[in-house]
């Protein structure tokens, strides 16, 4: 056996005889399996549930009986926002975003009902998945678990024995390294199942998987690496405990909580309120499309007209009323779509600022990696945003056309005053069961690692620093007076 | 392992000079050690002794002059230099959490020797450790028998050199003389002993020769010569007079 080997082996064995080491490392690969297990089984109940509810509105909204189609724009729809088979490892930000959302005419909704509306406060801290067990409380354990490394051989002495029998510091290090790797491995196995049971899974991706299991890999080697080199590098183990809690506190616990604040101090984002209340002044400024006199919609009148060349909206061939729908819901929507892209390019930009942050901390670097590979993360919220506003938009215009096709503009016009021409404004259901249902198309497995690659290549960078200076440290070492 | 010294001296100290800092410690120093010598090195505090000791096995640099274990100078290769020294601090450290023979096992594994159980338990018995503790943690041990554990690694080694420090410190008449009886075993294998120390007697008793240190320098040297070996009077004399300044 080597003296690396024999290094590793006895600071594990080390580890093994200790009590508290042995029932903190046991207890924490027990948290993985239970977050593993716990966080399978609350993806899959989720899915199930979103899928039976997409279904039954889906059907509802099918089954409605003849009305004006009109009505059904108002009527409206459910949708929710299917989970990517990762979110068993990393949910995201989907507790907080909201996966329904309700689609009608004229307006934009957000998406509602996240869990945090509906759970404990305790999930602002943090769900217990494989992503946060891994993320938050494994690089504890490693430090609780290697601290004491080479500062305790530096305290008792056995330092200079150990150079004493030929060995370098380069090989103690590694040694120590290598024991510290190993219970960080210990760890991984459990959380590594799952990515292979969601691996397993319909619709997942080997790339984004692949990549979740090598920034975890690299983010449990580096914290390894950072607590031998602290622990190389202070005299005593108690400094070595210390700094490592201090690091582990303001990158693990404090920035990824605190980054969010700042990225939105850097890039104020206006509140709900005052969007809505901006909003409502550009639309009232827009008309009313319900209106065929309003005057704010006289030049599409006047093109309208002169393109079927009549002289009144009563003689067109169509009903005018229906065109107006479409030509309303298309500058609505405009609108929208702008505001919306303003909000985007905002959150983008808070993004970046988070991803500079991300340099501040392992931690965040991990946890932006991970969403991104999951799919989990603001631009997989982003993406359900766009794909559900095109589904939006196509399902009403849809019904403003059948309403321009399928239902006279007299009619129409007298629907609220006679009976007889209200029913007859209302269309078949068959029309319903016509309408597209929403379908959300996953990203490309493609897309998702290169959204992660930035998180990969920062947490890499995070992992070559310490790497680097381990060289340092033990030439230091080397020159151990005492 | 194999030395290819011209000289075939374990220990070669020329012209040494060590600063730490502003302060000069060592000063010049010249010594060297054949195979199978005992040499003591007595001087005051802060002489230089822990230094000597220090740059001997690689922990300090020279600010100049040359230092060579068995040819190697732990300056520039201090693993290759320590694999050709046994070393006794005043207080051994060992690993609390192994027995006797496991810390032996663990200290010759990491220097990549091996050494069976029977030749182990020879060491233990030379170094005069008593059986009932070859497999005894040794969070319990005294100072003399964790002593003992690190010369019975020492004579496991086979280094060709063996450096000392403070060897007899705390340790009773009867342990010392065990101790010293143990130099006696360590010189008939070949080996080279360098022993820092504040105790004459023991010095005079085991010692080939006997330096003393002072300001960085030794300012004089005995050679043990006819059955009294030294005239210890005469070395107390010197030993007891004011340091230079």
């Amino acid at each position: 056996m080597s003296a690396l080997t024999l290094i590793a082996r006895d600071e594990l064995w080390l580890m093994r005889r200790s009590r508290v080491s042995v029932i903190a490392a046991a207890l924490l690969i027990v948290l993985v399996v239970i977050a593993g297990i716990t966080s399978v089984a609350h993806q899959s109940n989720v899915a199930d549930t979103r899928a039976r509810l997409q279904a039954q509105v889906d059907e509802e909204f099918d089954n409605q009986p003849s009305r004006h189609p009109h009505r059904m724009v108002h009527f409206g729809h459910f949708i929710f926002r299917p989970l990517p088979p990762l979110a068993a490892f990393d949910p995201g930000i989907d507790a907080f975003t909201g996966n329904a959302m309700f689609l009608e005419g004229h307006r934009q909704n957000s998406a509602n009902f996240g869990d945090v509306r509906q759970s404990s406060i305790l999930v602002r801290f943090g769900q217990l998945t494989p992503a946060f067990v891994l993320q938050t409380l494994a690089p504890l354990l490693i430090i609780f678990l290697g601290y004491g490394a080479v500062a305790r051989e530096r305290g008792a002495g056995t330092l200079r024995q150990l150079f004493m029998q030929g060995v370098s510091a380069g090989t103690l290090i590694a040694g120590k390294l290598l024991a510290l790797a190993t219970v960080a491995a210990l760890i991984a196995i459990p959380a590594m199942s799952v990515l292979i049971f969601v691996a397993a899974q319909p619709g997942a991706a080997a790339g984004p998987i692949a990549l979740t299991a090598a920034g975890y890999l690299t983010y449990l080697a580096l914290w390894s690496i950072i607590v031998v080199l602290v622990s190389a590098s202070v005299a005593r183990p108690r400094n070595a405990l210390l700094a490592l809690l201090g690091l582990w506190s303001v990158t693990v616990i404090l920035l990824p909580r605190i980054a969010p604040d700042l990225a939105a101090t850097a890039v104020p984002q206006p509140t709900r309120l005052e969007t809505d209340l901006t909003l409502q002044r550009e639309l009232r400024a827009m008309g009313d499309s319900h209106n065929p006199d309003d005057p704010v919609f006289a030049a599409f009148k006047q093109r309208v007209l002169r393109q079927y060349g009549v002289r009144r909206v009563e003689d067109l061939p169509v009903n005018y009323k229906g065109l107006l729908a479409v030509e309303g819901e298309r500058m609505t929507s405009e609108l929208f779509d702008r505001y919306a892209s303003e909000g985007f390019a905002r959150q983008a930009r808070q993004s970046a600022t988070m991803d500079a942050i991300g340099t501040l901390s392992p931690a965040v670097a991990m946890r932006r990696l991970s969403m991104a590979a999951a799919g989990t993360d603001l631009a997989g919220h982003a993406r359900f945003l766009d794909q559900a506003e095109a589904y939006r938009y196509d399902l009403v215009q849809r019904l403003n056309r059948l309403q321009a096709d399928a239902v006279s503009f007299e009619d129409d016009a007298a629907k609220s005053s006679d009976t007889a021409a209200e029913q007859r404004s209302r269309i078949d259901p068959h029309h319903w069961h016509a309408m597209p249902d929403f379908h959300f198309a996953p990203p490309e497995p493609g897309d998702l690692v290169r959204r992660a690659s930035p998180a990969a290549v920062m947490l890499l960078l995070w992992l070559l620093v310490p790497a680097l200076l381990l060289a340092p440290a033990a030439r230091r070492l080397e020159g151990v007076r005492s | 392992m194999t030395y290819h010294e011209p000289s075939g001296l374990p220990l070669l100290i020329a012209n040494l000079v060590v600063d730490y800092g502003a302060h000069r410690v060592l000063n010049g120093l010249d010594l060297s050690i054949r195979p199978g010598e005992i040499y003591a090195l007595l001087g005051g505090n802060g002489a230089g002794k822990s230094t000597t000791l220090a740059a001997i096995m690689g922990f300090v640099p020279p600010a100049s002059g040359e230092v060579r274990v068995c040819g190697v100078a732990p300056g520039s290769a201090p693993v290759q230099a320590r694999r050709a020294i046994a070393y006794l601090p005043e207080n051994v450290a060992l690993y609390e959490h192994l027995t006797a023979r496991e810390n032996i096992q663990y200290f010759l594994g990491i220097s990549s020797e091996r050494r069976t159980n029977a030749e182990i338990e020879a060491a233990f018995n030379a170094a005069g450790l008593q059986e009932d503790a070859f497999n005894r943690r040794v969070a319990g041990f005294s100072k003399g028998m964790r002593q003992k554990v690190a010369i019975a690694l020492a004579l496991l080694r086979h280094v060709p050199l063996v450096l000392l420090d403070e060897p007899t410190s705390g340790l009773d008449p009867r342990a010392t003389q065990d101790f010293n009886r143990l130099l006696g075993g360590l010189r008939e294998r070949g080996s080279a002993v360098l022993m820092v120390t504040h105790d004459l007697l023991s010095a005079a008793d085991t010692a080939d020769r006997i330096g003393f240190l002072d300001a960085g320098r030794i300012v004089q040297e005995s050679v043990a010569e006819g059955p009294d070996r030294y005239d210890v009077r005469a070395l107390h004399r010197h030993f007891a007079r004011p340091v230079a300044a």
